[in-house]
């Protein structure tokens, strides 16, 4: 009897399950789109906003399991901080796939698309990589209960602000030098926008982990991101 | 007089009031140890008296006391634990069970000496069972009837319905609970009362005197239907009568001690084995 | 299949009327909870499903109860047959004074069954099916007084199980013990209901959401709601259950 797992705790295993396929659908979506976009692939960006409807549909199953949940185990300590953290990680993961989306629609629209050398230029392959770490990482600290390297993913964060500020700063002169391509840097510096906000997304999830595993609050604390927060803060206009 | 010293007063009477049943009852059985334990040998146990009962022992007495209590329990016994069973598990109806109450509480207090007169009207002389030990059976059977069936009641009022229910829900009927379930949790309960019966009935003299308690036999009972000596009356007898009391005063008292020691002994092993039981079925 | 079936019952002790016009229906194989205040009619309606309130003198019903399609309130019908077929365990756990086996035995052989071996394999089977088969499988003779409180009530289920009922009605049953052993019995319910019909009356709401797959609503007398658990713990369609569930009762 008491080696046996509780009916409730298959039910967190259940959710915890759905959450991992989630995770792994976003980072497919991810990869998908940094290929896509780099080859102009339009096959590939097609397959990825067909595949965001799943990625929809998983967030509405893992709330109304996370309020079914709640509704009848009432849970406590860290069941309720689980809970709690995966009806916001699941929101984060729908909004990083929505983004994902975005770029890819850009990539089928086609017409405006940065050149070979611009994104070169504008290091896009290291961004997409850089949260596609983030992201994988943080999925392995839930997965191991692990938050040892949460600073790690954080940090990626601040590189990935780096060459997000460099590559505005490249597009703002590049479009003092070629006014007729206005539509394309637009359009450009909007992706980079949004890899940015992933990154950003990607911050928040290893937030709630932390705050899941550790029970600390990492959100708005000093040394990490204030400065951050306020500049994101400040462009949030822009999107 | 303050709170303090008026509690003081009123618990120092109660501890000697309290203490006083204790004195009295060791004074009693001083008094007849003191006086009764020179006569007691085993052949005062086990031989008829003799020589005008100033000789001899008292075993012809012991004997139909014993066969006394014997006859009085086996009508006594079943015929109240059953009546108990009725009005205790049965009747459903309140006013009857309380009407059946009542009327067993009313035989209770008639007097001895009428169950005796009673006993000879029907069984002596209209059942012609003459002066016998069936005749005092029967009617120290009827005497103790009463407290039979009182303390049957007490005792099934004490299982809890919970394990009625319990039996009932596993799909046992009425009797089935009854037997299996009620009865044996009641048991020990059942049969220390059965036990103080026998006290009662060991003691009792008025109910023999007109149904077959002897003065004198010169032979032990061979049936049910003869006639018998007992304790009481046999001490009565020794007391009051004979041809000298001076002489037989110290058999008076070994007597009287042999009947007390024996109702003692009944009341303990009554105690025991209630304790025996509440132990090996746990609490309730 | 719905196994229970009850049909517009009113139920009266003397001149008060305990329940007014309930009517549900149970599936196989559920676990459905009752919840409500003290005094609703909760209780009374698991009573009537075996008919332990015929116990009780001066009762009245009317309506329709059906359990595996038969009327158990037709005439004529063998009410000790009915209770075997419908087990019970009660809010107090209620061992007999006799050992763990005999009390296990005990349901088998009222009911006419003799064959030893045949009785043995069905207390161990029983014991293991109420999860108390390790605990005790070495004291079978000691008094099932020696047992602990959530042991014997776990015990008070092998015996309700022992003769293989269809349906199994629960009192209140862990409200007499500890969150340790509360724990237990749930999760033993919710296991259970593989191969039983289970219904349960409780006072704590949690129990209910934790352990049920339809939770009825009684308010005095009446059942006021009666719907999925998931549903009535996250979005009750009556205001008065939402009132109660959530503490804002009177």
């Amino acid at each position: 009897m008491d080696k046996m797992i509780k009916h409730s705790e298959k039910e967190l295993i259940a959710l915890k399950q759905e959450i991992n396929s989630m995770w792994q659908l976003v980072l497919s979506q991810l990869q998908k789109c940094k290929l896509a976009y780099l080859a102009g692939n339009v096959e590939l960006a097609h397959e990825v906003v067909i595949r965001e409807k799943s990625v929809n549909s998983f967030e509405l199953s893992i709330d109304t399991g996370c309020e079914n949940y709640m509704a009848l185990f009432s849970p406590v300590a860290m069941d309720l901080r689980l809970i709690i953290s995966l009806i916001k990680i699941s929101t984060t993961l729908e909004r990083i796939a929505d983004f994902a989306d975005g770029i890819a629609r850009h990539v089928i629209e086609g017409n405006s698309m940065a050149s070979e050398a611009m994104k070169e230029d504008l290091k896009v392959e290291s961004m997409f990589d850089a949260v596609i770490s983030m992201l994988s990482d943080s999925f392995v600290a839930l997965e191991s209960e692990n938050t040892k390297i949460s600073g790690k993913i954080l940090q990626k964060d601040d590189e990935i602000d780096k060459l997000y500020e460099e590559g505005k700063q490249y597009l703002a002169e590049y479009i003092q030098k070629d006014p007729g391509k206005g539509q394309c840097v637009l359009d450009t510096f909007l992706t980079l926008r949004k890899i940015e906000r992933i990154g950003d997304h990607c911050c928040n999830i290893v937030e709630e982990i932390v705050f899941y595993i550790d029970a600390k609050v990492l959100k708005h604390s000093k040394g990490r991101s204030a400065s951050k927060k306020a500049e994101s803060n400040g462009s949030e206009a822009g999107e | 007089m303050s709170k303090k010293l008026s509690q003081k007063i009123a618990f120092w009477t109660f501890r000697i009031l309290g203490w006083f049943v204790v004195g009295i009852l060791l004074w009693i059985l001083g008094f007849i140890i003191y006086n009764g334990i020179s006569v007691i040998s085993w052949e005062f146990i086990s031989q008829a008296p003799r020589d005008g009962m100033l000789k001899g022992g008292i075993f012809p007495a012991i004997l139909g006391t014993f066969c006394l209590i014997v006859g009085s329990m086996l009508i006594a016994f079943p015929l109240g634990v059953m009546s108990a069973i009725y009005t205790n598990e049965y009747v459903r109806d309140g006013k009857v069970s309380r009407f059946i109450r009542m009327m067993t509480n009313n035989l209770g207090s008639i007097p001895s000496i009428i169950f005796g007169l009673f006993g000879m009207a029907l069984f002596v002389r209209y059942l012609g069972w003459k002066g016998s030990i069936l005749s005092g059976s029967f009617t120290l059977g009827l005497l103790v009837l009463p407290l039979v069936i009182r303390t049957t009641e007490e005792a099934l009022r004490m299982v809890p319905d919970s394990l009625r229910v319990g039996s009932y829900a596993l799909g046992a009927s009425k009797l089935q609970t009854i037997r299996y379930v009620v009865l044996p949790t009641a048991f020990p309960n059942i049969i220390t009362g059965l036990i103080l019966s026998v006290g009662r009935v060991s003691g009792e003299t008025a109910p023999i005197l007109f149904t077959g308690a002897a003065y004198f036999l010169a032979t032990l009972p061979s049936s049910i239907f003869d006639k018998f000596m007992a304790l009481p009356y046999h001490l009565y007898v020794i007391s009051t009568s004979g041809t000298d009391l001076e002489a037989a005063r110290p058999i008076a008292y070994g007597t009287a001690l042999v009947l007390i020691t024996l109702v003692l002994i009944i009341n303990f092993t009554a105690s025991f084995i209630r304790r025996y039981f509440s132990k090996k079925h746990g609490a309730n | 299949m719905n196994i229970i079936e009850a049909k517009n019952i009113d139920f009266y002790y003397g001149d008060f009327q305990a329940l007014k016009g309930v009517s549900l229906t149970v599936a196989k194989n559920s676990v459905t909870a009752f919840i409500g205040p003290s005094g609703c009619g909760k209780s009374t309606f698991l009573r009537l499903l075996n008919r332990m309130n015929d116990l009780i003198p001066d009762i009245k019903l009317s309506g329709e109860c059906f359990i595996n399609g038969e009327n158990i309130y037709r005439k004529g019908i063998d009410v000790d047959v009915l209770r075997k077929k419908i087990g019970m365990v009660f809010q107090k756990p209620n061992p007999f004074p006799k050992s763990i086996f005999d009390n296990i035995a005990y349901g088998l052989r009222v009911n006419g069954e003799r064959s030893k071996e045949f009785i043995r394999n069905r207390v161990e089977e029983s014991l293991k099916g109420a999860a108390l088969w390790e605990e005790v499988k070495d004291k079978l003779t000691h008094s099932a007084y020696d047992l602990s409180g959530g042991q014997q009530q776990r015990l008070c289920i092998a015996r309700a199980l022992a003769v293989k009922p269809d349906i199994l009605l629960m009192d209140e049953p862990a409200s007499a013990l500890d969150p340790i052993s509360t724990s237990k019995i749930e999760e033993l319910i919710y296991n259970l209901k593989a191969e039983y019909t289970i219904v349960i009356v409780t006072h704590n709401m949690q129990q209910a959401a934790r352990v049920s797959d339809t939770t009825g609503f009684f308010m005095l007398g009446e059942l006021i709601e009666f719907s999925d658990t998931k549903k009535m713990f996250l979005n009750p369609d009556k205001e008065q259950t939402q009132n109660y569930i959530t503490g804002r009762f009177g």
